[in-house]
């Protein structure tokens, strides 16, 4: 029961939090750069304003352009129930590992760039193209620093390696872990459509990558793809924090131990939340030409992450 | 210090070494593979201290405080002063473009891995598990000397493979007696004082650093 309700509550946080994260970060990076910006509360309001809006598809769309938006959001409504956010040996960790959420994202990605393609805009096609062109690199390095990860920890289990790692606390500092987790970051700012890869707060043609695929969608499509993205950052920004930096997680399901794991993840989703917003704010965008080799360096730290935890015994 | 704690430490300090070697061939001007190379060193001072404290060894203190004089203050500055005199900014066209360059680095640290296995399986310090990266530092240094047009580069590629050398000393024996080690550092310093008067001696003839068009001297 407690169980049952654990994995309902998580669910509920992602769904309810990762809008209010985009908005934070929006509003951090519009304080480091001199504005006074819009609240952090704003991303509600447009979901609530685009679910009251009538949906408008094009004649040429397919089924494929009805059925992404829920694709999407589905995949992720899953993945936030697989993700150790709160407490670390789920009663869902039995569904899938970090391979299954990995893939359950790319799915997601894969649905959006063939949405992209299917009112045959031009813009669409170049999104979904350029999409294309960023997962192909970045999957190869997110699945090596998975296997450094798992490697390490044993397992590719979620909850087992939070458990390990929470056991062995002195591992967090080997080459291994911290080169997975760089590989990691970089790969997160590719999928999520960060700076250095895609600019999240512009509508320019030519540097555009994921708001290129989504610019067909209106009303409550769009709305769910927005509240889907947010969440796709949600659940990055967690595994990252929990995988790789799991302390307060709770290993037991009393209320103390819960309270304490919740308290102290919305404590590394703000500290994650400030550090991207400064990286946004000093990074410029990288150059379409120069994101294969921020991605290959990312494929490079996470083949010596392997070979650190596979070799060196 | 506790064993477990110096061999994290350790294998630490060698792979941030390894990555800034490897940082070199991901970044295109000239300031900021000199600023990667005295970073390098200052990791490689950390490493040499974790070894230092664990050993008890008061030479190594002084090869550190003299690495770190020498590698991270010294050269890098004379590095920085021969850049801004023959004006030379970023690395143009190397002859393997950047990402293929860091997939090699991966490649030559797995080779690394597969060539240091019979010294690895020799030593019973616990400080073998890290030759191999010691001894991909030395490959990524011949790399960065190989595939960059650049003197300026070349030199640094050099510095970097010297670095390597030094640091597989420092692990696979604890450090060489002090007496050879003062030779080495004698010698990096004299190499790389030659090499500076040749950079301004290419700059003089050719009016480029660009060693490809040292061609020339064959007509």
């Amino acid at each position: 029961m407690g169980k049952s309700l654990l994995e309902a509550f998580q669910c509920f946080l992602a769904l309810a939090i990762s809008p209010g994260l985009v908005g934070f970060i929006r509003w951090v990076k519009a304080r480091l750069q001199g504005r006074s910006g819009p609240s952090p509360l704003q991303p509600y309001r447009d979901l609530r304003k685009l679910f009251g809006k009538e949906v408008i598809v094009s004649t040429n769309a397919s089924w494929i352009f009805r059925v992404t938006p829920y694709i999407l959001f589905g995949s992720l409504t899953v993945i936030s129930l697989m993700v150790p956010l709160i407490a670390a040996p789920l009663p869902f960790d039995s569904l899938g590992d970090l391979v299954v959420v990995v893939y359950l994202l790319l799915l997601g990605t894969f649905f959006l760039s063939l949405a992209g393609l299917d009112p045959g805009t031009a813009f669409g096609g170049m999104g979904a193209s350029r999409e294309m062109t960023v997962a192909a690199l970045a999957e190869p390095a997110i699945m090596l620093a998975i296997f450094g990860l798992g490697v390490g920890a044993g397992s590719t289990n979620l909850g087992q390696i939070v458990v390990r790692t929470l056991s062995d606390p002195g591992r967090t500092l080997s080459p291994g872990h911290l080169l997975a987790f760089a590989s990691m970051f970089i790969v997160m700012l590719a999928e999520t459509g960060r700076l250095p890869v895609d600019n999240p707060a512009t509508h320019l043609e030519l540097t555009m990558i994921h708001e290129a695929m989504i610019l067909e969608y209106s009303g409550r499509y769009l709305a769910l793809i927005e509240w889907a993205s947010a969440m796709k950052l949600f659940v990055f920004f967690s595994l990252l924090a929990n995988l790789f930096f799991p302390w307060g997680v709770a290993l037991t399901l009393t209320p103390g131990a819960v309270a304490l794991a919740f308290g102290v993840l919305l404590l590394k989703l703000a500290v994650f939340a400030v550090s991207l917003a400064v990286l946004e704010t000093r990074l410029p965008k990288l150059r379409l030409f120069r994101v294969p080799e921020l991605l290959s360096v990312s494929f490079l730290f996470a083949l010596l992450a392997v070979t650190s935890s596979f070799l060196v015994r | 210090m506790s064993l477990d704690l110096f061999m994290r430490l350790n294998t630490l300090a060698c792979s941030l070494v390894l990555l800034m070697g490897i940082a070199i061939l991901w970044r295109n001007s000239l300031p900021a593979y000199i600023d990667s190379f005295a970073r390098q060193s200052m990791f490689f001072v950390m490493g040499i201290l974790t070894v230092a404290v664990y050993t008890r060894a008061w030479e190594l203190y002084l090869v550190a405080f003299m690495v770190f004089a020498l590698k991270v203050v010294f050269i890098p500055r004379l590095l920085h002063r021969a850049r801004k005199q023959v004006g030379a900014d970023i690395e143009i066209r190397p002859f393997v473009n950047t990402p293929a360059s860091v997939l090699l680095a991966g490649i030559l640290t797995l080779l690394a891995y597969a060539v240091a296995q019979p010294i690895v399986a020799l030593s019973d310090l616990p400080t073998r598990g890290s030759i191999p990266l010691a001894f991909a530092v030395i490959f990524v240094g011949l790399f960065i000397t190989a595939s960059r047009r650049s003197a300026l580069t070349q030199i640094v590629g050099f510095l970097v493979m010297e670095n390597g050398i030094a640091l597989l000393a420092v692990l696979a024996t604890y450090g060489v007696p002090l007496i050879v080690e003062l030779g080495v550092f004698l010698d990096v310093l004299l190499g790389f004082l030659v090499m500076q008067v040749f950079l301004y001696r290419i700059r003089g003839t050719f009016g480029t650093i660009d060693v490809d068009g040292m061609r020339k001297l064959r007509h």
